[in-house]
């Protein structure tokens, strides 16, 4: 049997419940801007019956807590899309720099100036008009300065690749510590977690590892696993432990090389890490393959015609009648009629065997000063004999360089450097419509909607509204139980 | 079902992207470019190297060619100077032959030849910008001297049999000079220098010995068609060199418009994309606007 006192009890439990309610609406309206944040529901339980001689009595409800809004699963999707892009949009903006050096040619005679392509063939085609009239000194003059233009365009080119693998260098160490940072505040809140909810989601604390998690997904790809009691395993994408529960391992950086190598313990992660997403995957592939791979190229460019010329150049007789020093073309060491400066090491690559022709761009330059020491004739000839001046031409179509003849060399070059660029960019363009579909799937979940509030807030209103008013009835009714029937002013 | 609460942010970013490809379309516009950087045509990058390349190869070989057709018309004109010396040698040759002259007029005539010799030996000797044409390879030193030591006197050649081409971008070359000692000193009856100074040494002491004189005189003809045949030689390169400019200013015609087309931006797609780019931004700007402004919760109907 229910008594107008238990009803009371009820009602003021109920206008209790309601009140804890919106709380948890004028929270999610207070958060709605805050990044991380996920939209919570307050959660209602009935309270149990009771049995009265037989009759069972409901005793109300009350507000349990707020419930947040999330999808585990789809948190950990868009974390995963997130690596991937970063990874291809930080590999695209390196990418975009190398391939600024090597900006095509249109055409128009005023924009020669730094195409290397244009330079070669200057080059060779200066020796063409030489052999027509080999003693005529400002086409002699013309020879040294198109092979100027040449190696100091190269060389250029070289040493802003090189410069641009140290300032990509610089910005992955920076990463380590940042990485750190967040694997520490992960292993915290790891433990908090724990402790405080181990069998249900843990709120404010789970937003809060979560959006560490979303942070350092953007920085190195992770891949994370939950242990029991709401806990969280990250490892890198090929399998170095970084967080366990409550504990994290550093991420340390150390120069190999002259460059900065990653380790997870003792075991170095570089490559690993560079084929594992985020933006420093991004930068490490950057770093360790497409410039790597665009210097090897120039070095073999310059090394090849610079040997070749010189050889030829040494081979024939000068405008003073003179010949040149009579070396193999494979032995370092400066001969008397070199155009281009000789490589001064030459280590045996033991590996793919030839010659390592690393840090030829950068080093290219002409020794020649005296244009009446090139060559246009050959071994034995008179001065005015062109004959050398043909063969050196003649260089820019024999296959000197790799296999290829030098303009061919660089054509290819020029358009495996931008399918490269090409493909990174469509790969960012799809990554990033990826994750912005996740984004708004998950925010349209866990993002705080202002209608949703306004009207749960209406709602509660109004149900507060009502259990004052039954509040207010059951007063009177008490009233008139205590005067039992006699009307007085007591109220 | 679920609304994306935040999809401002989705729009503003889609305005960002339109307003970028408005940059993009304005800077191809004025710069007239279509390929600005290799990402955005790699094939075409590539193929530009190349079309490049043989555009500059054609274009140096035109300017090769001007400075040559100098020094080629040059040589065509002394040697054309040197067929009228010696058709006037053997002319006066034929008259001392004919026995109707006195001995003065004989060594008058024999002195007339040494004359047309000097004259010959130095167009032989002939320069152009410093260099002797007819030296072979050995172009700093004149190239014939005759002593009189002897009687007859001694033309030597100090040059060299060099020869120079110039190549051809397709292939193929071009004679640029005949070494002098093939010209004048052919070997045998068709050296002109020895025939000149056995004529001069027959008529010099006035007196004619005539089956001598006559047979000299029979090997001056037969240098003369000699140098004659390399002159030709000397016309061919021209006639070559002529044709070859304008095949090869032709093909650079034709390479430069495909390498154009290839790289220049087409002016009606740009405006076009630019005028769609500029009218999407237009529209962007205001759904944002619009949306922004208006009570777009319902907190703001709760009063």
């Amino acid at each position: 049997m229910g008594t107008i006192s238990s009803a009371l009890s009820l009602m003021s439990q109920a206008l209790n419940a309601d009140q804890a309610a919106l709380n948890v609406v004028a929270n999610n309206v207070a958060n709605a801007s805050t990044p991380g944040y996920t939209e919570e529901t307050p959660t209602w339980q009935e309270n149990d019956p009771i049995l009265i001689n037989g009759v069972s009595t409901g005793t109300g409800a009350t507000e349990t807590g707020a419930t947040s809004q999330r999808d585990r699963v789809l948190e950990e999707r868009l974390n995963q899309q997130q690596q991937l892009a970063s990874a291809s949009g930080s590999r695209l903006t390196a990418l975009d720099s190398i391939q600024a050096l090597f900006t095509p040619d249109s055409g128009s005679s005023s924009s020669t100036a730094g195409d290397i392509g244009s330079d070669i063939t200057s080059f060779f085609d200066s020796f063409s008009s030489l052999e027509a009239k080999p003693t005529d000194g400002s086409l002699r003059d013309a020879v040294l300065s198109s092979a100027s233009t040449l190696a100091v365009d190269i060389s250029n080119a070289a040493k802003s690749l090189n410069a641009q693998r140290s300032a990509l260098d610089q910005q992955t160490t920076g990463v380590a510590s940042q990485v750190n940072a967040l694997t520490g505040a992960i292993a915290q809140l790891n433990t908090q977690i724990q402790s405080i909810s181990p069998n249900a989601d843990a709120g404010t604390l789970e937003d809060q590892r979560q959006l560490d998690l979303s942070q350092l997904s953007r920085l190195v790809g992770i891949n994370q696993s939950s242990t029991e009691h709401n806990g969280l395993e990250i490892t890198t994408t090929s399998g170095q432990l970084l967080v366990s529960d409550g504990s994290n391992y550093q991420l340390t950086s150390g120069n190999v090389g002259g460059v900065t190598h990653f380790f997870v313990g003792a075991t170095d992660a570089t490559s690993q890490l560079a084929s594992g997403g985020g933006s420093l995957g991004g930068d490490l592939t950057a770093r360790d393959t497409d410039i790597p791979n665009a210097l090897a190229s120039l070095d073999q460019l310059a090394y090849s015609v610079s040997t070749q010329v010189n050889s030829l150049n040494n081979a024939g007789t000068d405008a003073n009648g003179a010949t040149g020093t009579a070396v193999a073309s494979s032995t370092t060491g400066a001969k008397t009629l070199d155009i281009f400066s000789p490589p001064t090491t030459l280590v045996a690559n033991t590996t793919s065997g030839g010659d390592d022709v690393s840090g030829a761009a950068a080093a290219m330059s002409v020794v020649m000063s005296d244009s009446s020491l090139v060559s246009a004739a050959s071994l034995g000839q008179g001065t005015g004999d062109g004959s050398n001046a043909t063969a050196m031409a003649n260089l820019a179509n024999q296959t000197i360089v790799d296999g290829q003849t030098p303009s061919n060399f660089y054509s290819n070059f020029v358009s495996t450097l931008g399918s490269t660029v090409s493909n990174v960019q469509t790969e960012n363009t799809a990554q990033t419509a990826s994750v912005t579909q996740l984004q708004t799937q998950n925010d349209a979940l866990s993002s705080v909607n202002l209608n949703d509030e306004a009207s749960a807030m209406t709602t509660l209103e109004r149900s507060y509204q009502a259990a004052s008013q039954v509040f207010t009835m059951l007063n009177t009714m008490m009233n008139s139980a205590l005067n039992l029937g006699v009307e007085t002013a007591v109220a | 079902m679920r609304v994306d609460p935040n999809y401002l942010t989705t729009l503003s970013t889609a305005l960002d992207q339109s307003q970028l490809n408005l940059q993009q379309m304005t800077s191809e516009a004025s710069s007239g470019v279509r390929v600005t950087s290799l990402g955005q045509d790699p094939v075409a990058s590539g193929e530009n190297v190349l079309l490049l390349n043989q555009i500059q190869q054609d274009d140096s070989f035109t300017e090769s060619s001007s400075l040559v057709t100098g020094q080629l018309q040059v040589a065509d004109s002394a040697l054309g100077s040197v067929v009228s010396q010696l058709t006037q040698a053997i002319s006066l040759a034929t008259s001392a032959n004919n026995g109707t002259m006195n001995s003065s007029d004989v060594k008058s005539i024999s002195s007339q030849i040494s004359g047309i010799l000097g004259e010959v030996t130095t167009l032989a000797n002939t320069s152009y910008q410093g260099q002797y044409i007819f030296a072979g390879g050995q172009t700093a030193t004149a190239p014939f001297s005759t002593s009189t030591a002897i009687s007859p006197a001694v033309t030597t050649y100090s040059g060299d049999q060099d020869i120079n081409y110039l190549q051809m971008p397709n292939g193929g070359k071009i004679q640029l000079n005949v070494p002098g000692d093939r010209i004048f000193m052919g070997g045998g009856s068709n050296s002109v220098f020895a025939a000149l100074n056995n004529l001069v040494a027959d008529y010099a002491s006035g007196a004619v010995d005539t089956s001598k004189a006559v047979s000299d005189t029979d090997a001056l003809g037969t240098a003369l068609n000699y140098v004659s045949q390399q002159r030709v030689t000397i016309d061919n390169s021209i006639t070559h060199l002529t044709a070859a400019s304008s095949v090869v200013g032709s093909e650079q015609t034709q390479l430069t418009a495909a390498q154009s087309s290839l790289m220049q931006a087409d002016f009606a797609q740009v405006s076009t994309q630019m005028s769609l780019d500029a009218t999407q931004q237009t529209a962007l700007e205001d759904v944002i606007a619009e949306l922004g402004s208006s009570s777009n919760s319902l907190f703001s109907k709760l009063q």
